[in-house]
């Protein structure tokens, strides 16, 4: 026998359902991701935003030590990772950056404008090695994740 | 260690190139040249004599064994020849002087400790830390360097240091410790805070010299007080020798009925220890004074009292000679010549007098007497006042015992960082230059291997002959990074690196690569899928049969591919990697970082390879990382004397295996752990981490491995005899508990028990072969890659239809 509480759930879940049935769910606008979102109160926040002066500094060796030093506190953060690909970028390492941003990508929470954000990256580090089909595949993963009409079923 | 600022001013008089450095090297074998010049002189006057010896007698004069002409030609010869000679000692001096003076080796470090809120240290292991870093207990920690307990928490001088991110000043914080974590971090305007790297070795391939250099203004003034009151009393107004302070010197000596001080000055003395060889020869002491005066005309007492500050020969480590008082501080006190007391400063003049007979270690008493001679020498030249005098006189030696000091304490990664080096670093850059070497050392990660690896060996094989051995390497997966090294269960032994150099048979650590291999086919393989554990035979193509048996000599039938690693079956894993291909299995063991050529004979399925523990560590490190590859590297940084970056050993991260088939190795490596070969593991570790790892046992026993992980420690152990013979060991046994000891005292992150895209939960039948649900009979749950669910089910539970994971929890909803 369903109890009444069952029912009443039963009842929501074939409302939700019926709504994708209908049509795709509607995509709040998400809030741009931010490195706080993930570092938030931790140490190693702040050694982010000293990684980020030194790059404007120009000085990617310390920008980087302090990238790596943010790593050892915090090593599931996809933000930390996602610096180290850019940063390899502008080095002209695009082999490193590659590594970095796939890295990122598996650590990355559910943000599809983030995801996308750093396939975008993939895209331009493969473009940069020759790997032309390469990027062209991390681009279609992008449009998919800004556009999710499109994705794929 | 000197801000950059202070260093530049010195290094004025020490720049150098390499090539100077040979040259000088040169000079010292070219010294060897002035006895055959003085032999040279000698002979001269003999032939002038014998030539107008000829005319005299042509012309019938009777023969005169005296002439003017000849003694003023002879002089004119002797003149010349001194002058050629003292040219060529002033070349000498100077060259030395100016272009090279001191050798200064490559030192390595430990990576810095950082502090922050939340850290994982246990208030034990921070005491630990500093005392191996030597802080000194101090009520107010004044000084860098020093420390206060004050009720829960610490109050810390830290010292300053320099990194290629700017590195850190010194500053004073407060620190609680509390449950094995930081608790709360007080540092000036932020909540970070860095240790200063500890100093772990130096790399000095050619010649044993070791020196840390002290700029005159960080030399602390009472030093040199008692250097010039004890020494050269006369120092600031001679010119190289000092009649006046030889007098005073004998008529001291006298006075004291025995010597107190002595008659060289501080100028020839640093001759004697620059230019000229130890033998007390009269040509050396003849040399040693025109030298010193051609030091003094060239050179302020600023300058020479530097050169010799740094110079001086204090003594005999090993195979190190120990230069200069900089070294002379940490080798006897360990910390650094600014920090020590007056006490300390007095025991390192006290050796000048007789490096091996004023020994603090082997002579402590005739030490002390000397070192309160010197003391009471400043008392008397008004350098101590009267109350330190009697302070300090009664004060003991307190020198640190040798092998105390971190320096030299783990050769096994020093030797691990030299190989680096030695990659991208010619040797006299190494041994000259004076880099300072970065490394990723973890203080703690080494004592804790090198604890866990002495321990279960003493207690396996406590004889005398010790004829077990073994290796241990820690890293850190997600950057590569090597914690640990050990290679000897004599850990503080340099000698054979087994860590790096022991190439043995991996044995079943091959395994997780057949179990990648075959999850790496989803249509063909899951860790459901069924592989019968029965009598395997091969026929090689050199005409023998290959049938490997299992460690129970038992075949249990048919079992799921994960079953297969938990409990590590032989038979079960050849007939899986046979089926998978062995070019598939050799391609996996390259994709995940083994660079030796794998021969496709079966028995690599079974670990035939062989690998040193290094290698291993290599390759299960992709593993631990869910398939990102990462170099192991032992340098972060590379800085130059100065303390200036020159070169950064950055982290460099490949994806080598796709997240689902990499997810699926490692929760299978994780069931060995759990239920398997490795589960008497779970004893040292926290109830609910999750590790994975693996056993390798090779033929007969000889080699017992056990290579495991958590989400950030990889850790490879290797237990076996150096003469390869049978070491009735296992892996289980002889490795398994080492990496337990471990991997239980240092700080642990589980692994990620959450799926990868592509990956999901699911109920399987035991035929591995048709979906089930929970509670059905005995289905088993699995992680399983989306193309490997099977369409159909087995019927049990509500849900008819194949499932994935949301139709349980529909059923859930249903029950």
């Amino acid at each position: 026998m369903l109890s009444v509480q069952r029912l009443v759930q039963l009842m929501l879940i074939s409302m939700v359902l019926a709504g994708c049935a209908v049509r795709a769910p509607v995509e709040e606008p998400a809030e741009p991701m931010t490195a706080s979102q993930e570092l938030e109160g931790s140490p190693a926040l702040g050694l982010l935003s000293r990684a980020e002066q030194a790059r404007q500094q120009g000085q990617t060796s310390a920008a980087e030590r302090y990238l790596e030093r943010a790593l050892n506190i915090a090593p599931d953060s996809s933000w930390l990772y996602k610096e180290l690909a850019g940063l390899r970028l502008s080095e002209g390492d695009p082999r490193g950056a590659e590594g970095f941003a796939l890295k990122a990508l598996r650590l990355a929470p559910e943000h599809d404008d983030y995801r996308a954000g750093l396939w975008d990256l993939v895209a331009t580090a493969r473009d940069r090695q020759g790997d032309k089909s390469g990027a062209r595949q991390a681009r279609s993963k992008a449009t998919a994740l800004r556009n999710p009409k499109a994705r794929p079923v | 260690m000197g801000a950059p600022g202070q260093v530049a001013k010195f290094t004025q008089i020490t720049v150098k190139g390499t090539d100077k450095a040979r040259e000088t090297h040169k000079t010292l074998t070219l010294f060897s040249i002035l006895p055959a010049m003085a032999k040279k002189a000698k002979k001269s006057p003999a032939r002038s004599r014998r030539q107008p010896n000829r005319k005299k007698r042509s012309s019938g004069q009777p023969r005169r064994w005296f002439s003017w002409s000849f003694v003023g030609k002879a002089a004119l010869v002797c003149l010349v020849l001194g002058a050629a000679g003292l040219a060529y000692l002033d070349a000498l001096v100077r060259e030395r002087f100016d272009a090279h003076v001191w050798q200064l080796p490559a030192r390595v470090y430990a990576r810095p400790v950082e502090l922050y809120e939340g850290r994982v240290l246990s208030r034990e292991d921070m005491l630990k830390l500093l005392d191996l870093m030597r802080y000194r207990r101090d009520s107010r920690a004044a000084t860098p360097g020093s420390y206060a307990v004050q009720g829960n928490s610490l109050l810390l001088h830290t010292r300053g240091f320099n990194d290629s991110d700017g590195g850190e000043k010194a500053e004073r914080i407060r620190l609680s410790l509390s449950g094995g974590q930081v608790r709360s971090l007080e540092a000036g305007g932020d909540r970070l805070a860095r240790l200063e790297p500890l100093q772990i070795g130096s790399i000095h391939p050619q010649h044993a010299e070791d020196r840390v250099l002290v700029p005159l203004d960080k030399v602390p003034p009472l030093l040199v007080e008692m250097l010039i009151a004890t020494e050269d009393q006369a120092f600031y107004d001679h010119h190289g020798i000092s009649l006046r302070g030889l007098a005073r010197a004998m008529l001291a000596n006298v006075k004291a009925g025995r010597l107190v001080q002595g008659g060289s000055t501080l100028t020839q003395q640093l001759v004697k220890n620059f230019w000229l060889t130890s033998e007390r020869t009269l040509s050396r002491k003849l040399l040693e004074m025109p030298m010193a005066m051609l030091l003094e005309l060239h050179y302020s007492k600023e300058q020479i009292l530097e050169a010799y500050l740094n110079e001086v020969y204090l003594g005999q480590d090993g195979a190190r000679a120990i230069h200069g008082m900089g070294l002379g501080a940490q080798f006897l006190f360990g910390r650094p010549l600014e920090e020590l007391e007056p006490h300390h400063l007095a025991t390192l003049v006290a050796l000048l007098k007789g490096p091996s007979w004023y020994d603090p270690r082997r002579h402590p008493e005739r030490s002390l007497e000397r070192r309160n001679t010197v003391l009471k020498v400043a008392l008397n030249e008004g350098a101590l006042s009267k109350a330190d005098y009697d302070k300090y006189s009664n004060r003991s030696l307190e020198v640190v015992p040798r092998g105390a000091s971190a320096l030299y304490a783990f050769p096994a990664f020093i030797d691990l960082v030299r190989r680096q080096l030695a990659r991208d670093y010619p040797p006299e850059v190494l041994s000259d230059e004076g880099l300072r070497i970065h490394s990723t050392l973890d203080v703690l990660a080494q004592l804790a291997a090198e604890g866990a690896l002495s321990d279960h060996l003493d207690r396996r094989d406590p004889d005398e002959s010790k004829k077990l051995n073994g290796a241990v390497v820690v890293v850190a997966p997600a950057q590569g990074d090597v914690l640990a090294l050990v290679s000897n269960r004599s850990s503080r032994e340099a000698g054979f690196n087994r860590a790096l150099d022991a190439q043995r048979p991996i044995g079943s650590l091959a395994k997780p690569a057949v179990v990648l291999s075959a999850v790496s086919q989803p249509k063909q393989w899951s860790l459901a899928t069924l592989v019968e554990d029965g009598p395997v035979e091969v026929t090689l193509p050199n005409g023998t049969t290959w049938s490997p048996q299992n460690f129970d000599n038992q075949s249990r039938g048919a079992m799921p591919v994960v079953d297969v690693l938990t409990y590590s079956r032989n038979q079960g894993t050849a007939r899986l990697g046979l089926d998978v291909g062995l070019d598939k299995v050799a391609g996996t063991m390259n994709t995940l970082g083994v660079t030796r050529n794998i021969p496709l004979y079966p028995s690599i399925l079974l670990g035939s390879l062989e690998l040193t523990p290094f290698e291993v560590a290599m390759m299960y490190q992709p593993l631990s990382t869910g398939g990102f590859s990462t170099r192991l590297r032992s340098i972060t940084d590379v800085l130059d004397k100065e303390a200036k970056p020159l070169a950064r050993y950055p982290v460099n991260t490949d994806e080598v295996v796709d997240a689902g088939p990499a997810f699926l190795t490692q929760w299978a490596m994780q069931q060995v752990v759990e239920k398997g070969t490795g589960r008497a593991a779970r004893a040292s570790l926290p109830q609910d981490l999750k590790v994975a790892g693996k056993t390798g046992t090779s033929n007969d026993f000889r080699d017992a491995w056990f290579a495991g992980f958590s989400a950030n420690h990889l850790a490879v152990v290797w237990v076996g005899r150096d003469d390869n013979r049978n070491a009735g060991i296992t892996g289980s046994s002889g490795a398994l508990p080492v990496w337990a000891q471990l991997m239980g005292k240092l700080p642990q992150r589980s692994l990620s028990q959450t799926p990868p895209a592509g990956v999901d939960w699911v109920w399987m039948n035991p035929d591995g072969k048709r979906v089930s649900a929970e509670g059905c009979g005995d289905a088993r749950r699995y992680p399983m890659l989306e193309a490997s669910i099977p369409q159909d089910s087995d019927g049990c539970g509500s849900v008819k239809e194949a499932g994935k994971g949301i139709k349980g929890w529909f059923k859930g909803l249903f029950d």
